[in-house]
């Protein structure tokens, strides 16, 4: 695995390199620094500000510092799709400005540009940063599972972490009076043993965990999905939040909600989407 | 290079034997599903045509005694009349037929259109009642209704200022659909006679009564000639399990109520849907913005048949106010109207004390209106 840490220089983007340091530093990869400016007139300030970006990376994390011209989403996308394509698996990082309401549809920061385009996990350094290891991995209940996925990508993140939580939240409700219902006021323990689909999933996902000597423990809500998971992430003292990239191809993409895109907006802390 | 002999032997072999008593089972249930249509929508046009005539001779009982006078006690009468016949169509074809005899105004038949439907978005929440009654529980049995009648409630009053305003502007005035000089003397040549042949033996009123029976008839075989939905094998068959765009569930809610033509029956469709039954929360709002608007087609059916060309532009306004206040919900305040409508539905169900004062409520708010 490689990570790839962008960074502009300003604060939310030294936020992206000391998280991106940590995670590199507890699983033993190297990291790339990555800055993108708009012409070449920029070259010398991009070298100052992977200067100073390297300097924030612990002292034995191995750096490769690369500077890029053009349009800052794009370059990304591009850097990371060409490490792909030698043979790396790549976790892309970046900081994230905070826009909010109208600023925020028609700007479309870097970080919505770059969770549309790219291929593999990114992970958005928000609020406060520190080495993850609490994490909230919010399963979404299709196989493979979330942290399936997760494991298969960036399975020293989790093998590093010191506690897993994962969250299902359970937004259905009942279509109609007539239709009985427990499992819509049940909790995780409840769906696990009758063997509910969401149960499955997650005594799939705590036998995974347990495999790996993770403390770990599932959790079920019920409510609305990005309201709920907002409320665990503030509720508990987690260092990272994991959540599912936007599913669907082609044009199902266009008839489901983008809910990642959501909770990465909302949230107060790092976001991670696989 | 030809196929031999053996090639196709054993391709006629292979060849599934077509289930022919299978065909004609559906091709008879489909002929039978175009019959039942065509007798609920004969059903339909002689109701209506008994409701107008016999509407004329309830203007005293309407004015007098109920005291429909103007847009308030109409919007009151429209909704009670509601819960007594439990279901909105038929109270909003009375509201076109009174308006028709000069019995309300514009304004009070847009009201009473804009009560019947706040009346009929009880009936999910009645029903939940009576499973509750039977011991089942209640947030499970009463969630959904509590959602439609509040969803409809807010959309409805707001849509109620932009309809008021659509009406007094008269910017829709000209855009009409005539049933037109043939069909209307087709119908009135078919339809007169019987509405004669009750007036024989029935005081003219009692036309009203008998039409609005009639109606309610009609409603109920229009939904047994409901088409099989096939959504459920589409991409949006899966509504339990993935959350879709709020304009996706807004433009599904209206095409399925476009068919089935009642908000009620249009939610029943989500059911089969998953097999326990449960749709997403996050796609249940849209859905029935969507059915709000759409469910107005057999009043606009009713308004054509009226021939009434400012009974139709009573009801485009209902449709288009409707449209203008869900486009403005869904384009710039739906996450937080999606999570009040949710948290009014937990805060209700959470205790029986909440529940008894919103249910006092919504009987003394248009019994009120019904003195204002």
């Amino acid at each position: 695995m490689h990570i790839l840490i962008c960074t502009g220089g300003s604060p939310h983007s030294e936020a992206a390199v000391r998280l991106g340091g940590y995670v590199a530093q507890a699983a033993g990869i190297p990291v790339t620094l990555l800055t993108v400016t708009k012409n070449k007139a920029g070259q010398v300030h991009a070298e100052a500000i992977l200067e100073r970006a390297q300097a924030l990376l612990p002292a034995d994390v191995e750096a490769e510092r690369v500077v890029r011209i053009g349009q800052t989403a794009e370059q990304i996308t591009r850097v990371a799709i060409e490490m792909r394509q030698d043979g790396k698996q790549v976790l892309v990082i970046l900081g994230e400005r905070a826009h909010h309401g109208l600023a925020r549809r028609i700007l479309a920061p870097t970080v919505k540009r770059v969770l549309q385009r790219m291929p593999g996990p990114v992970l958005i350094a928000r609020g406060k940063v520190s080495p993850p290891k609490r994490l909230l991995v919010c399963e979404g209940g299709r196989e493979p599972t979330l942290l399936q996925r997760l494991m298969a990508q960036l399975e020293p993140l989790v093998a590093q972490a010191d506690a897993l939580t994962v969250l299902h939240v359970m937004s259905q409700m009942a279509a109609y009076p007539g239709v009985r219902g427990w499992e819509l006021r049940a909790d995780a323990e409840e769906l696990m043993e009758a063997h509910a689909p969401e149960g499955e999933i997650l005594e799939e996902d705590l036998e995974q965990l347990d495999q790996l000597h993770v403390y770990s423990q599932a959790k079920v809500r019920h409510g609305l999905v990005v309201k709920e998971i907002m409320k665990e992430a503030s509720s508990g003292d987690y260092d990272l939040v994991v959540i599912g990239a936007h599913q669907g191809k082609g044009w199902e993409r266009f008839l489901l909600d983008d809910l990642a895109q959501e909770i990465v907006d909302l949230c107060d802390r790092p976001v991670l989407v696989v | 290079m030809g196929e031999s002999p053996e090639t196709r032997a054993v391709e006629s072999i292979e060849k599934p034997v077509p289930d022919l008593a299978g065909v004609r089972n559906t091709t008879l249930r489909r002929l039978a599903k175009v019959g039942l249509f065509v007798v609920s929508l004969f059903l339909f046009i002689l109701a209506i045509t008994l409701m107008k005539e016999g509407a004329r001779d309830l203007g005293p009982v309407v004015r007098d005694r109920f005291q429909v006078t103007n847009a308030a006690n109409s919007l009151g009468f429209g909704w009670l009349f509601a819960y007594v016949v439990m279901s909105g169509s038929p109270v909003a074809a009375a509201a076109l037929t009174f308006f028709d005899a000069g019995i309300i105004d514009r304004l009070g038949a847009f009201a009473m259109i804009t009560g019947s439907r706040l009346g009929a978005s009880f009936i999910v929440l009645f029903i939940g009642f009576i499973y509750v009654l039977r011991g089942r529980n209640r947030s499970t049995s009463l969630s959904m209704g509590l959602l439609s009648l509040i969803v409809t409630g807010t959309t409805y009053l707001a849509g109620l200022g932009v309809g008021l305003f659509l009406l007094d502007s008269g910017v829709l005035d000209g855009i009409q659909l005539r049933s037109g000089a043939i069909l209307t003397s087709a119908t009135d040549a078919i339809f007169d006679p019987v509405a004669a042949f009750f007036l024989s033996f029935l005081p003219e009123w009692a036309l009203f009564v008998v039409g609005l029976g009639i109606i309610i008839v009609s409603f109920n075989l229009f939904d047994k000639c409901l088409p099989e939905m096939s959504i459920k094998e589409s991409q949006v068959g899966s509504i339990s399990r993935l959350v879709y765009r709020p304009w996706v569930m807004f433009m599904l809610g209206a095409l399925v109520t476009l068919v089935s033509m009642s908000v009620s029956v249009s939610l029943s469709i989500l059911v089969p849907l998953s097999q326990r039954g449960f749709v997403r929360r996050e796609n249940v709002i849209p859905y029935i913005m969507g059915a709000n608007i759409t469910t107005f087609v057999d009043t606009l059916l009713a308004a054509v048949l009226l021939d009434n060309p400012p009974a139709f532009t009573v009801v485009l306004v209902e449709m288009l106010s409707i449209t203008i206040v869900s486009i403005l919900v869904l384009g710039l305040i739906y996450r937080r109207f999606n999570e009040g409508m949710m948290n009014s539905v937990e805060w209700l169900v959470s205790d029986n004390r909440h529940l008894a004062g919103f249910m006092v409520m919504i009987l003394l708010v248009p019994i009120l209106l019904l003195f204002l």
